[in-house]
């Protein structure tokens, strides 16, 4: 009987396993097959003639820039985030803070409100006040997007530090500055990862405020160049497909790097406080 | 005698007021950049989108006031009404599969030590992917052909390839079917922290007592994890109603506005058609919707300890 129970887990695993990775699986298989194959019936499953003939044409068509501006774009705004976030995450936990419960309210709301929602009138603000079509209006949006989390999660972990390691610090003739920097900081390190992390998703998977706030071909993001490559140029799946391995590979790489953090920091951001 | 005695102990607290006040300026100052950018980001712009919503306005130009005829003209359109209902169908079924699955999947990597939190990694892994990408493999995954992957499952049966995605009946279920796939893991994540603070000891007693497998989840599991869940049920609400991504690289809100959501009609007013008068009143509708969805949700983190802290 336990025997039974514990293959059939193995075997719901196996499948839920297969289910998830599967179709991400076929697309990188499709990347590397000639055209001519890609249809070949029944499916290769592993490309017997692999090529890089697709990511070149991406390459052609100058997909690495957009590439580039994503990556940018998003370390931007997680730098941003990170200083403005930790700074105010400390200040809501050592510093009394004049209408505390209603910033607190502020960050929780903003939170969950999705950018989506109010990108339209986002849109036409921007324009108004000249940041459409510039360098800065996707990093800045994208760093007021992830705040929110930063506050919330650098907040949550220092709360939980006790007060006391820092006043000690100060005793050894340390300044303020000098104990948070030296003391506090390399403590939240698990806090500062889970929300770089989050952010660095939240910017880099981004596709609507990139699509609506910039439309000069040199400011685009990669999943903007890849849906107007595909406009463009209709079913190619080889080199669509191409366009989704190296969309999906430094997001899949960061989460993997650091999912212990961001796990737990959704863990104690949300369910634990 | 008396004057001096009450200086004496003015004095300190005089001191002590100045610095409270000195502490408070600080703290405000060092929340103060975080607290604009993200009200000038996240809040701002809903007032200047009910302030256009009353405004007709086209491709960027704005033609004067017209009151309530935006609301008017959206709230008279059936298409609008049709949008909204598509909006609960989406997010109630999706909700109604993600959830009982994530619980499902929380409740076996529990069991499975640390080859559950290798699983969960690996579940997670679409979650971790942009959903415009994911739309663009999925279309790849289902397309009609027989050597497409669900061409070749479907030939694997004896039957014709099919296209899902344009199939009137059959959109709606695969969008619900593709954003499950990508998200639902995340809902795993809280649940499996919900699960971890349920006392063993309950569990043991509730056996003591005779209580099976099934009665003890419904006895035990369920009440105790209803914060969790609460919680779940609020993001995963949240984050299906306003999803825009998906529908944009699938569908395109066809086949005949089966997929056409809220979040898609603004999409397409707003953006596509450039009505930005109009589109800003569906952007206001769908905000008070979302400031609902949230005033829940802040109920629910409100609730768990620390919160207030």
């Amino acid at each position: 009987m336990k025997f039974a129970a514990r293959l059939v887990l193995s075997l719901a695993c196996l499948i839920a396993a297969i289910v998830a990775l599967g179709p991400i699986f076929w697309a990188i298989s499709t990347s590397f097959k000639p055209t001519n194959r890609i249809f070949a019936v029944p499916p290769e499953i592993i490309p017997l003639s692999p090529t890089f003939a697709h990511y070149s044409r991406l390459i052609a068509e100058g997909v690495q820039w957009a590439f580039l501006n994503s990556a940018n774009y998003a370390v931007l705004a997680v730098l941003l985030s990170l200083l403005f976030g930790t700074v105010a995450g400390y200040a809501l936990t050592r510093y009394p803070v004049a209408g505390k419960p209603a910033i607190l309210l502020i960050f929780v709301g903003a939170m969950a409100v999705p950018g989506f929602s109010v990108l339209l009138p986002t849109q036409l603000l921007a324009s108004e006040l000249g940041l459409y079509n510039t360098y800065l209006v996707l990093p800045l949006l994208y760093a007021g997007h992830i705040l929110p989390f930063a506050v919330w999660v650098t907040r949550a972990h220092f709360a939980s530090i006790p007060r006391e390691l820092e006043q000690a610090a100060e005793i050894d003739g340390y300044s303020r500055a000098e104990a948070v920097w030296k003391i506090v900081l390399p403590g939240a390190k698990p806090a500062l990862l889970a929300s770089a992390t989050f952010g660095f998703l939240h910017c880099w998977n981004d596709y609507v405020t990139g699509t609506t706030m910039v439309d000069q071909p040199e400011l685009r993001t990669l999943p903007v160049a890849l849906i107007f490559f595909q406009g463009f140029h209709g079913r190619d799946w080889g080199a669509l497909m191409a366009g989704v391995a190296i969309a999906t590979i430094p997001p899949v790489v960061v989460f993997l790097l650091f999912r212990k953090y961001l796990i737990g920091g959704f863990a104690d951001g949300s369910v634990k406080g | 005698m008396s004057v001096s005695s009450s200086g004496v102990r003015l004095h300190p607290e005089r001191a002590l007021t100045s610095a409270a006040r000195q502490a408070k300026l600080v703290g405000s100052a060092l929340v103060g950049p975080a607290l604009i950018l993200v009200i000038a980001i996240n809040i701002l712009p809903a007032f200047y989108g009910f302030y256009l919503s009353l405004h007709k306005v086209f491709f960027f130009a704005n033609e004067g006031y017209v009151g309530l005829a935006n609301y008017a003209a959206l709230f008279s359109d059936p298409f609008a009404w049709q949008a909204i209902g598509r909006s609960l169908l989406f997010t109630f079924c999706s909700l109604a599969i993600a959830v009982p699955l994530a619980l499902l999947a929380a409740m076996g990597i529990r069991r499975l030590g640390r080859w559950g939190s290798l699983l969960l990694t690996v579940l997670l892994v679409p979650w971790a992917m942009s959903p415009i990408v994911v739309a663009l493999l999925w279309k790849w995954i289902l397309v009609p052909s027989p050597g497409g992957l669900v061409g070749a499952l479907f030939a694997a049966f004896g039957r014709p390839p099919q296209d899902l995605l344009t199939d009137p009946m059959l959109a709606m279920p695969t969008l619900i079917a593709v954003g499950v796939w990508r998200n639902f893991a995340f809902a795993t994540i809280i649940l499996i922290g919900g699960l971890g603070q349920i006392p063993k000891d309950l569990y043991k007693a509730a056996a003591v007592d005779g209580l099976g497998a099934l009665e003890s989840f419904y006895k035990i599991t369920l009440p105790l994890l209803a914060p969790s869940l609460l919680i779940v049920i609020s993001m995963l609400t949240i984050s299906y109603f306003n999803e825009v991504q998906l529908i944009i690289g699938l569908t395109g809100g066809g086949p005949i506005r089966q997929t056409n959501t809220l979040a898609y009609l603004l999409y397409n007013t707003g953006f596509v058609e450039l009505d930005q008068g109009r589109g800003n009143a569906i952007a206001i509708v769908m905000f008070m919707i979302n400031m609902a969805l949230i005033a829940i949700y802040i109920r629910i983190l409100g609730k768990q300890p620390g919160a207030a802290a």
